[in-house]
């Protein structure tokens, strides 16, 4: 199931901050999304989820806008903030409204909760949550549709290292099922460990669609690679 | 219909899964109970003109009020006060449909409760004036808080921040209008009358189905307002 953005264009005043993206996910694997802060990587994320409308051009998920899928989470699972439950509700408790609210058996909580590493927390409420328990809330809300698609917005944050390791492998998972991942992340060590694909973008433009192996190419690191591509886009 | 179902039964679970609604309906309670009996202690000594135990709820009503549309506010607020916002649209794309359905919770929600709170403070009412006429205050003051409860929803959905929306709804309901009454003016009693917190009382108190109708209004074209607002705005 793929991901397509065709022109995707978002304009705030006379500012572009996503300038004119054409390009496809491809399913099956991790596809990193790299670019300095403001570069529209956010903006790009919640104009796939239909959180943002776009200026001008489109956002697809198998060829459709997100907005036109009935149960929206059973297509695409989305980890955007660390904390997207409310701090007085228990962990359960925000995981039973999401899967009423997309018609999944509650049955389907408590395995996410398993798979999720949460399972002692989840009666807890969510406000004692650390850091990285609220990413694996998260997680775990993200994998509540059993979705083909997972868009994962800097999913490391917070993490402690057993926590990276865990997302990373999961995430391997996930594209071997024959998922499509998408995942934006500032870690470039960790995306070079972890991503097939690279998406990197600068000003809101794309500065690079292509295999890991083919930008990492006559550099001694992604790190380096990076640098070389995203010159002179930081600073406006 | 099955997704609008869906919409409503997570709703449903987000508003009865914090405490708040518990710290609402509890206050709405005590100050219905307060409210009515201290209007009622006054009726006794002749000190108001209101007489039955139904008028003296009503007046208690203009309190425990306040925590109802604290209550129906935050259903919509809290989103954004939480951030939880963009959570929750990635669950429901469809935007009024959410809105739809966290009026419809909030109906249901301050219905029962508004009829159970009203009924409480005739009771208390009725026991000081001993006046066993009940009537059908208490119904009527469920129905008003639940058209209330939709103005505040849709009211939190076009302006989202927590603290301006209970400023507008309290300035509506219960500080201008005795303000534009002070004066005694027809064109300030006019307006004063147009608005929800005076229509309200009329409908309670003098069974003004005009006061009903300005009411439902109120509560339409605010969420009208807000499901376009909300449509129309990024998350």
């Amino acid at each position: 199931m793929v991901i397509t953005l065709e022109t995707l264009t978002k304009r705030y005043g006379a500012t572009l901050a996503v300038d004119g993206l054409d390009l496809a996910v491809r399913p099956g694997l991790v596809t990193g999304f790299l670019g300095p802060n403001g570069a529209g990587k956010s903006t790009t994320l919640r104009m796939i989820l239909g959180l943002d409308r776009p200026t001008s051009g489109r956002a697809l998920i198998d060829g459709r806008p997100y907005s036109s899928y009935a149960w929206p989470l059973r297509k695409v699972g989305a980890v955007l903030e660390a904390k997207a439950a409310h701090p007085g509700r228990t962990g359960r408790n925000h995981l039973l409204a999401m899967a009423r609210s997309n018609g999944i058996p509650a049955a389907r909580v408590d395995e996410v909760l398993a798979r999720a590493g949460l399972g002692g927390a989840a009666r807890k409420r969510t406000g004692t949550y650390s850091l990285g328990m609220g990413q694996r809330l998260g997680i775990a809300g993200a994998l509540l549709g059993d979705p083909p698609v997972l868009i994962l917005d800097e999913p490391v944050n917070g993490l402690d290292p057993d926590g990276v390791r865990w997302i990373r492998g999961l995430m391997r998972e996930l594209a071997a099922e024959g998922r499509t991942v998408l995942v934006s992340s500032h870690l470039l060590s960790e995306m070079q460990v972890t991503a097939d694909h690279l998406i990197v973008i600068g000003n809101g433009r794309l500065l690079a669609d292509a295999p890991l192996e083919q930008i990492l190419a006559g550099h001694a690191s992604l790190e380096d690679a990076y640098y070389t591509l995203t010159e002179g886009s930081a600073l406006r | 219909m099955t997704m609008l179902r869906a919409t409503i039964g997570a709703e449903w679970i987000k508003l009865w899964s914090t405490r708040t609604v518990w710290w609402a309906l509890t206050a709405a309670l005590v100050l219905m109970a307060a409210g009515a009996g201290q209007y009622a202690l006054y009726a006794n000594n002749g000190d108001i003109d209101e007489n039955s135990a139904g008028e003296i709820a009503a007046l208690g009503l203009s309190f425990a009020q306040l925590a109802f549309i604290a209550l129906a506010s935050i259903v919509m607020t809290g989103e954004y006060s939480a951030g939880t916002i963009r959570a929750t649209l990635t669950w429901t794309p469809l935007r009024p449909r959410l809105l739809l359905a966290k009026s419809v919770v909030v109906a249901a929600v301050t219905l029962v409760a508004g009829t159970i709170v009203g009924f409480v403070g005739t009771l208390v009412a009725a026991s000081i004036l001993d006046d066993s006429s009940m009537g059908a205050a208490a119904p009527k003051m469920g129905l008003y808080l639940a058209l209330l409860g939709v103005f505040a929803v849709g009211l939190g959905a076009a302006l989202r921040g927590p603290v301006i929306t209970l400023v507008v709804l309290l300035m509506l309901v219960v500080v201008v209008p005795p303000l534009l009454q002070v004066p005694d003016l027809a064109v300030l009693n006019t307006i004063a009358d147009a608005l929800p917190g005076v229509a309200g009382e009329r409908f309670l108190n003098e069974n003004s189905y005009a006061g009903l109708l300005i009411v439902t209004a109120w509560a339409a074209g605010a969420f009208l307002i807000g499901a376009r607002v909300l449509d129309r705005r990024d998350a």
